[in-house]
């Protein structure tokens, strides 16, 4: 696999390189110059759009902030190409900044009004502010000039194609990291993400700021393209044309944007020819009934399933005979795409293609995975870097009240925990063990009392200053990152090992080498710890239940703890898959990780804790020994209710014990 | 003095306009967690296909502007089927937030793009149904006009309310609003719900449209920058609250007028996109939604 990304990297390059001798008409020059600068841009939406999952519609107005920084500059301070672009680059990623402030409050449909907004905002701006931008005059620029000599056509393509490829290669290597992991995570499950020492707050600013730069130098290239630029074309137009080009070509990968590029770019051209237009259409309308019979005559579709693209491409082709001017129904053309894309081609052009050849030559896309010879279980262990405090209890819930409205969740509670043990933490539903774990790790914080914890105090900290400082949890609903392999789940809980900034990353440093390939064997040997050794380079999502509770706790693991919070492990497990959880778990112990467990099977709280805790209504009704807890008859009142011990307490018969121990 | 009166009658009106836009937002939003972007296109529609009724661009006038409001709205509960069928449907069942954002943008581009080549590209005068001439008050010249959209606006929510309160369908609808899943297994068609609330939505749009035509221009470009004030109002005001869409508005639609005048016409877009920029950033549950307490 990596010497056929390398082969064809080198013919891409090579096609580059080779393109302005071969084609010398400066018209397709240009618009190759066009799609790479696209491309430029794209990859950075793509960090938004495809890894952190948010619609942007923006990135017109921050193309626009780019192209008028490079613009102005020239225009009033004649600041030169070598200084322009970097300056663009500069402004923009501020201003994605600025975007990112909603961005942290607000997802999904709220985000994409927000960035909305912040372009048309962009656009009145660049209209208005004529002493900076001329409004709708515009701004003429020169392409750049080098020691006296201004570029050509074909050397400023050059400049273009060099400044792609780096982008390409910095982008690449930026989303294999641990940032590009981070960006997916927190995507898949803020609330995990955050669990696990990935501040989502700064990752995200981060990844707005980086797709911003890309949409700065992509703009500032795109001034001394045209060499002309005017307010109108960064519209919301463009924003869709750019958001079409990502989905279409292809989320999350490199080569989609370039293609996604290269079909928005092309694509007003070819419209323009209507003959070619038709021919398209008839293409397509003939390809749609023919694979339409296909797909019925083998019974993979039913008539409902293949009617929607049928009608649409026949009507296409008819519509495409009666129109006469094509120029005019262009947008209708892009909106039809997009939606085509939306349900048909939803992991785009490349995702497509790659789908079909996995499923032609499946041994080929099989991932070897290098890292499980040089897994080794005792490798998953490594001493937590936080020095433990001298004292005996390691957790100290001090007076905890968490107030929900006029409900109190915890109603003044304490809970030490002890070094070294399990400990266990039941009541019936509702009681407050949930809100319990919430607390202890700063997704609530609580209304009155404090959290000690290792001498410190932690109410109060983010819920990844927390992590990071030594509590790890597992959830009681699954929240893995879906998308993301059983391994990439690991490396998310080990993202604290990473020393590295983004320099290390861009520029691929020795340091950040061997931080990524030691945390790769940790990664593997966390994972044969918990069984999913064979499992690695599956997505978590297509794990069976039990193994996804499994992976949670290996990567809980991966934060190297003190005190691992387990929400009821056991939920829904198989009776073997217990057996298996709970020789972990004690595994766990022997490695000097304290444990609080959330659990209903009573069994297994009380075959492997150490101490118990009962919380009814939000107040701690016991504490001590399971046994000692399992014949109390308070506990025993919370469970079954009534008033267990007084009622038949004359007769001197025992209250029946509730649990099977 | 006269000028801020007139000014703020103004913003009243545009206000109110913002507010019923956002009412339509508040329904879909309600019983399916979707917005439609294309809101501002199905008012532009609304008003387009109204100006062909009541007004001479199609050969007409064939119906007088009272007559005409019934079929608009009945036109754009037609079209609000259409974008709920092709483009919130497919993403509900498939549980994909970008699906319905993208999908319902691409529709709302169509429509723009079909309305440029049905009406033409350049606005369209309205002819209003009542005199022109302004009556005072305070001073202030108000229009008739104005007077009508603002009472029509509150009409046209208040029966949608009374609707939602009183009859057994509307209570269907408020089941799904609270709990899509439980009404569902009390036996409500919640798709049918959904489906019935996007009609509503749009028909409010389209209603909005012929309401606020006769005070501005007509035209296929219309409805995009009201869509995205009145989604501005929506957040402003909490996207579960209708007082807070009443209030919302008329902040937006008084800040507006008053920007367009004592600062540049150029920027009187500005301080709703600033306000949504901000309440979503300091409080995105709005001036009167619930927060909500997230829950893991």
């Amino acid at each position: 696999m990596k010497r056929n990304s390398l082969v064809l990297g080198i013919v891409a390059l090579i096609v580059l390189i080779a393109f302005p001798l071969v084609i010398t008409n400066p018209y397709y020059i240009h618009l190759a110059e066009t799609i790479l600068i696209y491309a430029i841009l794209l990859f950075g939406l793509d960090i938004v759009v495809g890894y952190t999952g948010e619609v942007s519609l923006g990135h017109a107005g921050l193309f626009g902030i780019g192209s008028y920084t490079a613009g102005a500059l020239f225009f009033k301070l004649g600041v030169p190409f070598v200084f322009a672009v970097p300056a663009s680059i500069a402004v923009t990623a501020a201003f994605g900044a600025l975007l990112a402030l909603p961005a942290l409050r607000v997802t999904g449909p709220y985000l994409a009004m927000v960035t909305l907004a912040f372009g048309t905002i962009i656009q009145i701006l660049i209209n208005e502010m004529t002493f900076l931008t001329e409004g709708p005059l515009g701004i003429k620029v020169p392409k750049p000039s080098f020691f006296g000599h201004k570029l050509s056509e074909v050397e400023y393509f050059y400049v273009v194609a060099a400044l792609m490829v780096i982008a390409l290669i910095v982008v690449n290597r930026l989303l294999k990291s641990h940032f590009g992991r981070a960006f997916q995570a927190l995507r898949a499950s803020p609330v995990a993400c955050d669990c696990m020492g990935v501040s989502v707050y700064r990752y995200k600013v981060f990844a707005f700021v980086f797709s911003a730069g890309l949409a700065g130098l992509a703009g500032s290239l795109y001034t001394y393209s045209e060499e002309y630029i005017s307010p109108n074309t960064y519209n919301f137009e463009l924003t869709i044309l750019f958001l079409l080009a990502v989905i279409m070509g292809g989320r999350k990968t490199r080569s989609g944007p370039i293609l996604g590029a290269a079909i928005v770019v092309m694509l007003p051209s070819l419209l323009s020819d209507i003959e070619l237009f038709r021919k398209i259409a008839y293409a397509a309308a003939a390809i749609g009934i023919v694979a339409s019979i296909w797909l019925l005559a083998k019974k993979r579709k039913t008539i409902r399933e293949v009617a929607i693209p049928l009608v649409a491409t026949i009507a296409m082709a008819v519509f495409s005979y009666k129109l006469e001017n094509i120029i005019d129904w262009r947008l209708t053309i892009f909106g039809l795409m997009t939606l085509f894309v939306v349900y048909y081609l939803q992991d785009g052009v490349i995702g497509f293609l790659r789908n079909m050849l996995e499923k032609m030559w499946p041994t080929g896309f099989r991932k070897v995975d290098e890292y499980r010879a040089l897994a080794n279980e005792s490798l998953a262990w490594e001493k937590s870097g936080h020095s433990a405090s001298s004292s005996a209890d390691l957790l100290h819930a001090n007076q905890v009240l968490m107030q929900f409205g006029g409900l109190k969740a915890l109603n003044q509670v304490d809970l030490k925990i002890a070094k070294g043990t399990i400990h266990g933490l039941i009541g019936p539903n509702g009681s407050g063990k949930s809100t319990m774990m919430n607390v202890l790790t700063g997704i609530y914080k609580p209304t009155a009392g404090a959290v000690e914890f290792n001498g410190g105090v932690i109410s109060g900290l983010t819920p990844s200053a927390i992590a990071l400082g030594g509590i790890a949890r597992t959830f009681q609903n699954v929240q893995l990152f879906g998308e993301m392999t059983a391994t990439e789940n690991v490396l998310v809980g080990l993202h604290h090992t990473f020393k590295s900034n983004v320099l290390d990353v861009m520029l691929s440093t020795k340091r950040y080498r061997t931080e990524e390939h030691h945390a790769r064997i940790r990664a593997a040997s966390i994972l044969q710890f918990v069984g999913l050794a064979d499992l690695a380079n599956e997505e978590a999502r297509n794990l069976p239940y039990g193994k996804q509770r499994l992976l949670e706790i290996g990567r809980a693991l991966g934060l190297s703890p003190n005190l691992l919070l387990l929400d009821e492990p056991a939920a829904g497990l198989t009776a073997p898959d217990i057996k298996e959880l709970v020789a972990i778990i004690r595994k766990i112990r022997e490695h000097g990780i304290t444990l609080i467990l959330i659990e209903h099977h009573m069994d297994v709280v009380m075959s492997i804790c150490d101490t118990v805790t009962v919380l009814d209504f939000g107040q701690k009704i016991a504490e001590g020994k399971p046994a000692a807890v399992q014949s109390n008859p308070k506990v025993i009142e919370a469970y079954l209710g009534g008033d267990a011990g007084s009622a038949e307490s004359p007769s001197s018969t025992p209250a029946p014990a509730p649990f099977p121990a | 003095m006269d000028i801020f009166l007139q000014l703020t009658f103004s913003g009243i009106a545009l206000g109110m306009i913002y507010a019923v836009i956002a009412f339509g937002y508040q329904l879909t939003f309600a019983t399916s967690g979707t917005l439609n972007f294309g809101q501002g296109e199905a008012l532009m529609l609304g008003a387009l296909v109204g100006l062909s009724l009541a007004g001479g661009v199609m050969g007409g006038p064939y119906l007088n502007y009272w007559l005409m409001i019934p079929l608009v709205m009945l036109f754009g509960a037609l079209q609000g089927v259409v974008v709920e069928r092709i483009g919130v449907r497919p993403s509900i069942k498939t549980k994909n937030e970008f699906g319905w954002i993208m999908s319902t943008i691409a529709l709302a581009i169509i429509f723009k793009n079909v309305a440029e080549n049905i009406w033409g590209k350049d606005d369209l005068t309205f002819p209003s149904p009542v005199p022109a001439a302004p009556f005072q008050i305070f001073g202030a010249n108000v229009q008739i006009m104005q007077v009508i959209v603002v009472l029509g606006a509150l009409a046209m929510m208040l029966a949608v309310e009374m609707f939602n309160r009183k009859s057994i369908y509307g209570k269907a609808v408020v089941a799904t609003a609270n709990d899509s899943d439980a009404a569902g297994l009390m036996g409500i068609n919640t798709g049918q719900v959904v489906t019935f609330s996007y009609a509503l939505s749009s028909a409010t749009a389209a209603f909005a449209g012929v309401l606020v035509a006769p005070l501005t221009l007509t035209g296929a470009t219309m409805g995009t920058a009201l869509g995205l004030k009145a989604f501005a109002v929506a957040i402003i005001g909490g996207l579960t609250s209708g007082v807070g869409a009443i209030v919302g508005g008329l902040i937006l639609g008084i800040a507006e007028t008053l920007t367009g005048y004592y600062i540049s016409t150029g920027y009187k877009e500005v301080p709703g996109l600033l306000l949504l920029l901000l309440v979503l950033a300091i409080k995105p549950s709005g001036l009167f939604g619930k927060t909500t307490i997230k829950k893991v």
